[in-house]
């Protein structure tokens, strides 16, 4: 049988300031008629690259040193920029990775699919809207009014829906999915991924599917390519790759990868509680005179952390978890009482330099959480100087996040996305804190770096006996580590459960939801 | 440092610039020395000399030697117009990362002020200020610099915005960290950038601001060689002896354009997107 794309080895080079980088080397991948290859790997593993190669879209400096890139019969690195148009989107389509920014946002979603289909498949502007109506209901789209609405009226799952109905519709060979659902909440990707499986048991389309997930990747693909340093280290049934990893690499990945039954925190925490809130309600922006105030984010949220406990705070996007953490360190008003060692709080003000140096909190994206001004002692000095301490201390700071000694003078930029986490880490363990707050600390991280990362938190915690309040929305990696774990949606606690209890029946519907929108891996 | 200097440099506009201010650099540093003739010497044969091999510029009413005037007067027009705007920067950049970080009504009160200075034109404020204070070289450093903070603030502040949502300056909130140490160590070297963009083109504003300050008889006092000071004097003589004018003008001119290409080729070269 022809394979309807075939990369055969294929080398690609990017001419930057110090010569020409490598991020694929040859490359060899053949996906079948009806067949989905997934294709995983770490950031900077060339995934992305390959992707935009098949599109024909590469930066101008980019090399391609060898191979060919075939689509069925047409080869596609001799095509012609007006031969190119008429096979993107007709025979090669592709879905990308941030709904709101793919689709234009001044015309309407129906002004966006008939153009495609009017230009892929010479359709009448008439059949082509009527076509466009079927194909939104397909995704699930079914209220035809959705076509004169703008991109901005619509949510984030939407949009990714308009997105994949627009590439199904013009009935391409092959469709490239960049992490499609990599932007979107849990469940709302969890619903996607449903739509693409049956989508493809409709059409039968074959598809390149490109994620770092391979949890994710597993459900989906019935073959997975996995890419490291732009390399193809393995290639395996889907099923088989999580049962019998050939390659290091794999395995590693595959370790990585958080599974809930095996838990990584086996002491019981504390009796005494460290910190408790109760009704803590955080309110951006006030009313005006000709407008109501928005509803607040939290509402009315109360929880306790006990000594040495860690626990997890979990919810989709928008839920209100973050605004949690910034109430409790003091970074957005609210109203309620926090109790922090007999000590109450009902205002920033309240605040005292104790309890700032007590409660200490950890950001998501550690490119911003460091400031790329500073050296990374500067940045390691300033709670030593705060809250007492010596700077002679700050190479025990660096070897306690195992990072070494001489990374003192280097600046945030030189250190890469794992390492400058260990940093923000060390700066919050710098002033000996009693309560850690992480919010999505692991989030932006690769699986690999992310299981460091947990692992390195779980070495301090022995140390030192901090509590965790961990705020994430992977529920597998925080019932990994949890001991209790809070459910939070759209600003109200819904369950709040010992982490054992969270197999049994009487959770919310909502948080049941959660699990099964959480890709466990298969096998 | 060094790094950008020589992408500044690889820039065009950037090199050119950066040779512009290197003359203008050595007539502000040696002119005095290296000046054919003392500036205030009079020569009443010489009188609307024309251009050639005794004056190279010419020579005016007096019959002094414009090339030696515009050498020794680069000294007074020059590193004044660089601290007003220097002066001017600091205040301006200060106030708008203040007004940043304070946010809510504060930062409104502040913006709005801001506001209401800047409908008042750089010029008439100069003016106002000159003629409060008294003539003279000093006051008119000091209405530069406060007709220049409102502008620099702005532009800072709308840098700063970005910056205040940063979680590094979120991070310095929650330990507890002091205002002042956000808004100068956290906060400032983060605007850093645009703030010396906006300064170095803005130093050509100042130039042109002080000559025309002394032009109107604010700024400089005769017999003074300042460049606006000499275009003024040189006006009731435009026909007799036009290089009078004219030679002022181009340093002036000349000037302004150095410190605006050096303003643009820093623009491309702070810039990091820019490595290829």
């Amino acid at each position: 049988m022809t394979p309807v794309l075939s990369i055969q080895n294929y080398t690609l080079d990017y001419i930057s300031s110090v010569g020409p980088v490598r991020v694929l080397h040859d490359i060899s991948l053949e996906i079948g008629p009806g067949e989905v290859l997934g294709l995983v790997g770490e950031s900077g593993s060339g995934k992305s690259s390959l992707a935009w190669a098949l599109m024909r879209h590469l930066p101008e400096n980019a090399r391609e040193v060898a191979g060919s890139l075939r689509l069925g019969d047409i080869d596609l690195q001799r095509l012609s920029p007006g031969e190119l148009t008429r096979i993107r989107g007709r025979r090669l389509g592709m879905v990308f990775q941030d709904p709101s920014t793919s689709l234009n946002p001044t015309l309407t979603i129906g002004r966006q699919i008939t153009e495609a289909l009017i230009q892929h498949r010479g359709l009448k502007q008439r059949d082509a809207s009527s076509l466009a109506i079927n194909l939104l209901g397909h995704v699930d789209l079914n209220n035809p009014a959705i076509m004169r609405r703008y991109p901005h009226e619509i949510s984030g799952g939407e949009k990714q829906r308009v997105i994949i109905a627009t590439a199904f519709g013009c009935r391409p060979d092959v469709i490239l999915f960049d992490e499609p659902t990599t932007a979107l909440d849990v469940i709302t990707g969890a619903r996607i991924l449903e739509l693409f499986a049956r989508l493809r048991r409709e059409t039968g389309v074959a598809a390149l599917y490109i994620s770092h997930d391979l949890a994710l990747v597993t459900r989906v693909a019935d073959r997975v390519a996995v890419l490291e340093r732009g390399r193809l280290v393995e290639q395996a049934p889907a099923a088989d790759i999580f049962r019998a990893p050939r390659h290091a690499n794999t395995r590693a990945l595959v370790d990585a990868v958080p599974r809930p039954e095996r838990r990584l925190v086996h002491d019981k925490p504390g009796d005494q509680v460290v910190l408790a809130a109760s009704d803590i309600e955080v309110q951006y922006g006030s009313g005006g005179l000709f407008r109501d105030a928005p509803p607040p984010a939290t509402k009315k949220i109360g929880l306790e952390v006990r000594g040495g406990e860690i626990l997890g705070l979990v919810g989709e996007s928008g839920s209100g978890k973050s605004s949690m953490a910034r109430a409790l360190t003091g970074l957005a008003r609210f109203s309620g009482k926090i109790t922090f060692d007999a000590h109450e709080i009902h205002r920033m003000r309240d605040m005292n330099a104790a309890y700032r140096r007590d409660v200490q909190i950890i950001f998501q994206h550690p490119d911003a959480s460091l400031n790329p001004r500073h050296r990374i002692d500067e940045i390691l000095s300033r709670p030593l100087k705060l809250y007492g301490g010596h700077l002679a201390d700050i190479p025990r700071l660096l070897e306690q996040v195992r990072l070494p000694a001489s990374y003192a003078n280097r600046w945030p930029h030189q250190l890469s996305g794992g390492e400058k986490q260990r940093i923000a880490i060390a700066r919050a363990f710098a002033a000996r804190p009693k309560l850690v707050i992480c919010d999505e600390i692991t989030a932006p991280l690769d699986v690999s770096v992310q299981a460091q990362i947990i692992e390195l938190l779980l070495a301090l915690r022995e140390e030192t006996g901090t509590a965790f309040l961990f705020i994430t929305h992977d529920l597998n990696l925080i019932r990994q580590i949890a001991h209790r774990i809070a459910v939070m949606r759209r600003g109200e606690m819904v369950d709040l459960l010992p982490v054992e209890d969270f197999d049994a029946d009487h959770v919310h519907p909502y948080t049941r939801e959660l699990m099964a929108a959480s890709p466990v891996p298969v096998g | 440092m060094t790094e950008l200097f020589i992408r500044l440099m690889r820039k065009p506009q950037g090199f050119v610039g950066i040779v512009l201010l290197a003359l203008i650099a050595a007539a502000c540093l040696f002119g005095p020395a290296l000046a054919p003739y003392a500036p205030e010497k009079i020569d009443f044969l010489g009188r609307f000399r024309a251009p050639g091999w005794q004056n190279w510029l010419g020579a005016d009413q007096f019959g002094r030697d414009i090339l030696s005037r515009l050498m020794v007067g680069a000294r007074s027009t020059v590193p004044l117009a660089f601290i007003a705007t220097f002066v001017g920067s600091a205040a301006g950049a200060t106030i708008g990362v203040g007004s940043a970080y304070l946010g809510g009504r504060t930062d409104e009160a502040i913006m709005r002020t801001i506001d209401a200075v800047m409908a008042i034109p750089g010029l008439l404020m100069a003016l106002l200020l000159v003629s409060t204070l008294g003539n003279g070289a000093g006051n008119a450093v000091i209405a530069i610099a406060v007709a220049f903070a409102p502008g620099m603030a702005r532009v800072t502040r709308s840098a700063a915005l970005n910056v205040r949502n940063q979680d590094y300056v979120k991070a310095a909130i929650a330990r507890g960290e002091g205002a002042p140490w956000i808004i100068f160590r956290e906060m400032l070297p983060n605007v850093m950038a645009p703030i010396v963009i906006e300064s170095t083109i803005r130093v050509s504003f100042a130039v042109m601001l002080f000559a025309t300050l002394s032009f109107l008889g604010v700024g400089a006092q005769p017999p003074a060689s300042e460049w606006g000071l000499m275009v003024a004097d040189a006006r009731q003589h435009m026909h007799q002896a036009p290089w009078g004018l004219i030679a002022p003008s181009a340093a002036i001119a000349l000037t302004a354009i150095a410190f605006n290409l050096v303003g643009d080729g820093l623009r491309d070269a702070l810039n990091p997107k820019d490595e290829r």
